[in-house]
């Protein structure tokens, strides 16, 4: 009980403040866009057919009185607040009058299912690799992997996936060249429809993991260097103690801070995947997100972030009441 | 861990075997894969008429209108009308006959009342696209037969018609049977479409990157049936493949058949290894000049120093154009002079005739020296220089003049440093100076995705600095570059369409009508139309409502136009530089007989509405 | 300098990464003596593979690949390496304040330090990159990346606190009699510099990788030669169609050179810097 009031308690209120601060910092800023998304939508249309000017400020005017961009910046600031607590994300203007909800609703499932996995996958590698790296740090192999993870730690999205590309479906045509899912698949628990799924997610997620492994291998390597030094594994090294044990327990002390990236970069895997998104044609957030950004479409950028925001702040939560199960030598003071 | 990995690896290979890219039933050889230009951002909206429906490509198949200009021929097509617009003696009223024995794709007949509901729909609705035009012209539509409608209009206006003209698109006619059933239109997303073209809707992306059509059984009883006569292909699927790597290695797989546009390195790069790749020339310059547009560098006119005529003339007069051929866009580009395209239709009305008077053309450098800026050479020299890169060029000079264009402003930085001095600049340490003594700075607004322009901008980023101006690039993505457009905020910009592109017709005046003072805005305010450069002028007002006034087919109305290119040109509104090319990628793996300069009987622009005449043509090789 | 010399002598992945960032630097001052204006286009003929007159060969701009890439090097350092110390100063700053000061202190801090964490960082810095247009340079870019930068690392820098302020020799320590700042100094920064300089250099890798994603995008000014915009140019021409690999692959070398070194560097001074380590290796 006493536990509820001095520790749980605040934690919740501190994540409730954090969600509140975050989304407001996202409706405002978004607004400082030098992007109209009346004008985008009329730029777009004037590309494409020649109308009569008068038409086209009328038609200006009708679209704005329809988006409710006429209206003070406080009103619309408090009547986002109304719908959002109904659970409405209101209008995408770009895409006007599709609701948010439905256009994100299409591209988070990829999102999840894509950077879930590569997320959690690139973690456990590096956590594995960086451990071991540490823990035979003269073997030759050891410094071989080390150099080559480092090698690949900076190398760009960008650059990478197209090599990938390059190689695996072009030159040795294995993998789909776009999409998220083969043509005219439908979703299904088929298992023609896994398959596709799997083989069209195969390279996207190889692409994340080999770049994002580079950080969790390096601040692993540079935690367990440190544990092996502590009087405890130099003791037990002397002691005879099996390498497995020894390993195990490495691997358990650094779990803390890891843990709460992990949880952390969890929480953001909402915002989506840009760069790889981009160059494979995968259908996720992080493309919808930068067009909504291009567009001036406030609404998009907003509902996206809203997502991304409550998911890492109640990841952060998570992790935050988890602590004293993951290292037993914090208490709640 | 390992048993998972090994039954993943199994699962992969497993999948590997059924490896295909079209789903079962749908056979290659039948399919056409066409380029999606881009992602669609709302994949299930076939509601065209609502400002954030219009969607390229897909109108060709689905939708239809009554008219149709073919952008590289200039033939004029009666599709869902039988004959051309009549009008009256004032242009008060206008009767169209309909073409008899056209269905929906759900078997409804096309009639009258489908036009009539159409324009009164529009009409009732604000916000949608068209409501705005029927409501400002429109003051009855009547039924007189099944198949005759009679537009009595609220004032005179001949070229009403040019609202059911497509040259990109047109108003799109609405099915009544479903459409009057609609109480909101802007949340009605008209899916699946019913169909009047010779398609209907199959499947599509829910992600928005691809989308199939299926040939309709009863084709004939479409407007391309009837005109083409020919069935086209019973698959069509377009594909948007992401960056133009990907554009690449997807024709090379022959995973691809046309595209749209691709940049000079990416196309080398496909025509090296391709086999069975081409574009609109077999051979250099390989890409199609004919796209209705030119590529300009527009000034602010409302901006200090721009709002001087011999300054922009110093400007022009300092770029070397043969430099841009040569080492910006790889001399594959026509040179252009003047606000017009410099395509193979208009240069023979335009160009070609206007070239004596560009010779003639004078320009006062100082008080008493003239200068004769016109340089009718260049295609030469450029001829030569290609000859010199191993390409075949004709000797003929009418086809060097086709290949380059008619010739461009002389290079002449002397005169452009008179014409400077003339009004106090400042030449210091080969830095221009302002007349007030600061430097002249001034920058470039392009969005890099557009190939040319973007090239075309790096040149005169050149250019101009060695000539002494301090003169800088801003990159901005499309949204960003239209907003500054639209605003004025820019000294110079590389937006299109500055100067009117027209239609392939002689009739410029709707392309140009927002130059009208009527619709200035200063800078600051948004300028959703044309005249983005803030041009007023009373001339101009003259020639546009002069031209207002007469039929489109009225000669005075082609003199008209003659009068607004060398008013243009004499001021030097714009830099002019090339036309707008595109280059056209055919793969001819599974399909051929494309449209191409052996054989240039149709528009290759597939993304417009027109190619529906156009796809019909093309034939299967008949390879698995 | 004799530590230096040390760890020159002892440890061969400090001496690989010494010279690999030696190399690096070397480059960056470079791009202060160009023999000519590598930025001018079209000087040379276009695309020559690597040869003894061009290191690096020539791109499709008809530009030296090697003399742009010494100021893409200079600049790209100046962006992580500005963006770096400011985000890992007020990281370990906060983090720290956080984490030994506890209680009030240190829910507000988190709460500040969370709100920042929540927000999505590259759409955020899509947007700053939008609403700045005009005002990007290598300075306020490596400012605007270091003042998005400092909330993650410094709630690592708090949990890592918590753990060791938690940890036996802190409570041997203090049970000693030792004063706080005392067991700071003595007992923690040797554990945490190892992993501050870690944490330094992917801050350094982060802003380095940003703003190569944001050239990839096109967002930054693309006149200005960065690492990332170099990639962008190379990908612009189709480098990596047309198998101009040197053209592509001088600013990823040159970023791969950078990141092994700095890493290897980091491995060792960790080492030398942990003093249980040192002390085994002075024992070997």
């Amino acid at each position: 009980m006493n536990l509820l009031k001095s520790y749980i308690f605040p934690r919740l209120v501190q994540w409730v403040i954090v969600i509140l601060i975050g989304t407001t910092v996202t409706f405002i800023i978004p607004r400082f866009s030098p992007v109209n998304p009346v004008d985008v939508v009329m730029a777009s249309l004037a590309s494409y057919q020649t109308t009569d000017p008068q038409a086209m400020l009328k038609l200006k005017e009708s679209l704005e009185d329809m988006m409710g961009l006429n209206e003070n910046i406080f009103v619309q600031y408090f009547k986002f607040w109304g719908r959002l607590l109904k659970g409405d994300l209101g209008p995408s203007l770009a895409r006007f009058p599709i609701p948010v909800i439905r256009v994100i609703g299409n591209a988070m499932p990829w999102t999840i299912s894509l950077l879930l996995i590569a997320t959690i996958l690139g973690w456990l590698l590096g956590m594995v690799l960086g451990t071991f790296a540490a823990y035979y740090s003269h073997k030759s192999w050891s410094k071989i992997l080390q150099v080559v993870i480092m090698a690949l730690y900076p190398v760009p999205y960008y650059v990478m996936a197209l090599i990938l590309l390059m190689i695996f479906a072009y030159i040795f045509p294995i993998f789909p060249l776009f999409g998220g899912v083969g043509i005219g698949l439908k979703p299904s628990l088929s298992l023609n429809f896994i398959l596709s799924v799997i083989k069209h997610g195969f390279l996207p997620a190889v692409s994340i993991i080999l770049v994002s492994i580079g950080w969790r291998f390096m601040s692993q390597r540079a935690l367990t260097s440190t544990l092996l030094s502590s009087d405890f594994i130099v003791y037990a090294r002397i002691a005879g103690v099996r390498n497995r044990k020894i390993l195990f327990y490495l691997f358990r002390n650094s779990l803390l801070p890891q843990a709460t990236d992990l949880a952390l970069s969890l929480g953001g895997i909402f915002s989506g995947a840009l760069i790889t998104e981009v160059v494979f044609s995968y259908p996720g957030l992080g493309q919808i997100l930068y067009s909504a950004i291009l567009q001036g479409d406030y609404n998009l950028v907003i509902g996206i972030s809203v997502f991304s925001i409550i998911g890492v702040a109640t990841g952060a939560l998570i992790i935050d009441l988890l602590y004293p199960f993951l290292d037993p030598r914090i208490r709640y003071s | 861990m390992r048993k998972i990995f090994v039954v993943l690896s199994l699962l992969l290979l497993l999948s590997l075997a059924a490896f295909s890219q079209l789903p079962p039933g749908i056979p290659r050889n039948e399919t056409l894969i066409l380029d999606q230009i881009f992602r669609y951002s709302i994949p299930h909206n076939f509601n065209v008429w609502t400002p954030v429906g219009i969607t390229p490509t897909r109108q060709a198949f689905v939708f239809d209108t009554l008219w149709y200009i073919d952008q590289h021929t200039g033939e004029w097509i009666n599709s869902l009308a039988a004959e051309p617009p009549k009008y009256n003696d004032d242009f008060t009223q206008m009767i169209v006959k309909l073409r008899e024995g056209i269905y929906w794709s759900d078997g409804v007949e096309f009639t009258a009342d489908d036009l009539i509901f159409t324009v009164e729909y529009l009409k009732a609705h604000e916000g949608l696209v068209w409501n705005a035009d029927f409501n400002a012209y429109v003051d009855k539509v009547e039924k007189l037969d099944k198949y005759t409608v009679k537009f009595t209009l609220k004032e005179p206006y001949p070229r009403f018609h040019n609202l059911f003209t497509a040259r990109y698109n047109a108003c799109y006619i609405m099915p009544k049977h479903v459409w009057e059933k609609v109480e909101d239109p802007g949340s009605f997303d008209f899916f699946p479409p019913v169909s009047l073209g010779a398609y209907v809707y199959k499947d599509s992306d829910p992600s928005g990157y691809w989308e199939l059509f299926e040939r309709r059984e009863d084709w004939q009883r479409t407007s391309v049936g009837v005109i083409t006569g020919k069935p086209g292909p019973k698959y069509i699927l377009t594909i948007f493949y992401g960056p133009s790597e990907k554009k690449v290695m997807a024709m090379l797989s022959n995973e691809l058949d046309v595209l749209m546009d691709l940049d000079l390195e990416a196309f080398k790069a496909l025509i090296r290894r391709g086999k069975y790749v081409r574009s609109w020339y077999k051979d250099f310059p390989w890409a199609y000049p004919d796209e209705i547009d030119m590529r300009n560098l527009s000034f602010n006119l409302e901006k200090y120093p721009f709002n001087i005529k011999d300054v922009r003339w110093a400007l022009a007069l300092a770029l070397n154009i043969i430099e841009l051929e040569e080492n910006y866009v790889g001399g594959i580009s026509r040179v252009n002079p003047i606000p017009h395209p410099a395509t193979t239709y208009h240069m023979k009305y335009f160009h070609i005739p206007l070239k004596p008077w560009l010779e003639q053309l004078e320009i006062e450098v100082t008080p008493g020296e003239k200068f004769k800026p016109f340089d009718s050479n260049i295609p030469f020299e450029l001829a030569k220089w290609a000859r010199k890169q191993g390409y075949k060029v004709p000797d003929d000079p009418d086809k060097v003049i086709e290949m380059f264009g008619i010739g461009w402003w002389k290079y002449a930085p002397d005169v452009a440093t008179k014409l400077l001095e003339k009004h106090g600049f400042k030449k210091e340490n080969g830095k221009w100076l302002l007349p007030d003594g600061t430097p002249w700075k001034f920058s470039i607004i392009v969005a890099p995705d557009e190939e040319d322009a973007f090239r075309q901008t790096m040149w005169a980023v050149d250019q101009w600095k060695k000539f002494g101006i301090d003169v800088s690039m801003i990159t901005l993505e499309r949204n960003p570059f239209y907003a500054k457009n639209q605003t004025g905020d820019f000294e110079c910009t590389t937006a299109w369409g500055v100067g009117g592109s027209p239609s392939a017709s002689l009739d410029k005046w709707p392309y140009i009508n927002g130059y009208h003072s009527r619709f200035y805005k200063p800078t600051g305010e948004t300028q959703t139309l044309q005249n983005i450069i803030r041009l007023k002028d009373p001339e101009v007002d003259r020639i546009i409502d002069e031209m207002g006034a007469i039929s489109p087919d009225d000669p005075k109305s082609y003199e008209l136009t003659k009068d607004w290119i060398k008013l243009w040109t004499e001021n030097m509104w714009t830099i002019v530089l090339t036309s707008f090319k595109k280059m056209i990628t055919y793969n001819e793996y599974y399909w051929t007989n494309y449209p191409t300069a052996e054989n240039p009987y149709g528009q290759p622009l597939y993304w417009f509405m027109g190619s529906r005449f156009v796809i019909p043509h093309f034939e299967k090789t008949g390879r698995k | 300098m004799k530590i230096i010399k040390d760890l020159f002598k002892y440890d061969k992945r400090f001496s690989v990464g010494f010279i690999f960032v030696v190399l690096i630097l070397f480059m960056a001052i470079l791009s202060f003596f160009p023999p000519y204006d590598p930025t001018i286009p079209h000087t040379f003929p276009r695309d020559l593979s690597p040869s003894l007159k061009h290191i690096l060969g020539t791109n499709s701009l008809g530009q030296d690949i090697f003399w742009i890439l010494t100021i893409a090097v200079r600049n790209s350092l100046i962006i992580g390496g500005i963006s770096a110390v400011i985000s890992r100063t007020l990281a370990i700053l906060i983090g720290s304040l956080a984490g030994y000061l506890g209680g009030r202190v240190d829910r507000v801090i988190s709460t500040v330090c969370d709100s920042f964490v929540v927000i999505p960082r590259l759409p955020l810095l899509i947007l700053f990159a939008f609403i700045f247009r005009g005002f990007l340079n290598p300075l306020s870019m490596a400012i605007l990346l270091g003042f998005l930068d400092w909330a993650w690392p410094s709630k690592r820098y708090r949990s890592q606190i918590l753990s060791l302020k938690e940890s036996e020799f802190t409570n041997t320590a203090r049970f000693s009699g030792a004063y706080t700042l005392e067991i700071i100094a003595e007992e923690h920064m040797p554990f945490l510099l190892s992993y501050v300089v870690a944490d330094s250099i992917s801050g350094f890798i982060w802003a380095i990788g940003m703003e190569t994603s944001l050239s990839v995008l096109g967002l930054f000014d693309l006149s200005i030669p960065t690492l990332g915009t170099t990639i962008y140019w190379a990908n612009y021409y189709k480098s990596m169609l047309l198998g101009i690999w040197w053209w592509i692959g001088s600013p990823v070398g040159a970023l791969i050179i950078t990141v092994i070194g700095l890493y290897l560097l980091s491995v060792g001074l960790g080492d030398f810097l942990d003093p249980k380590v040192r002390l085994q290796r002075l024992s070997k």
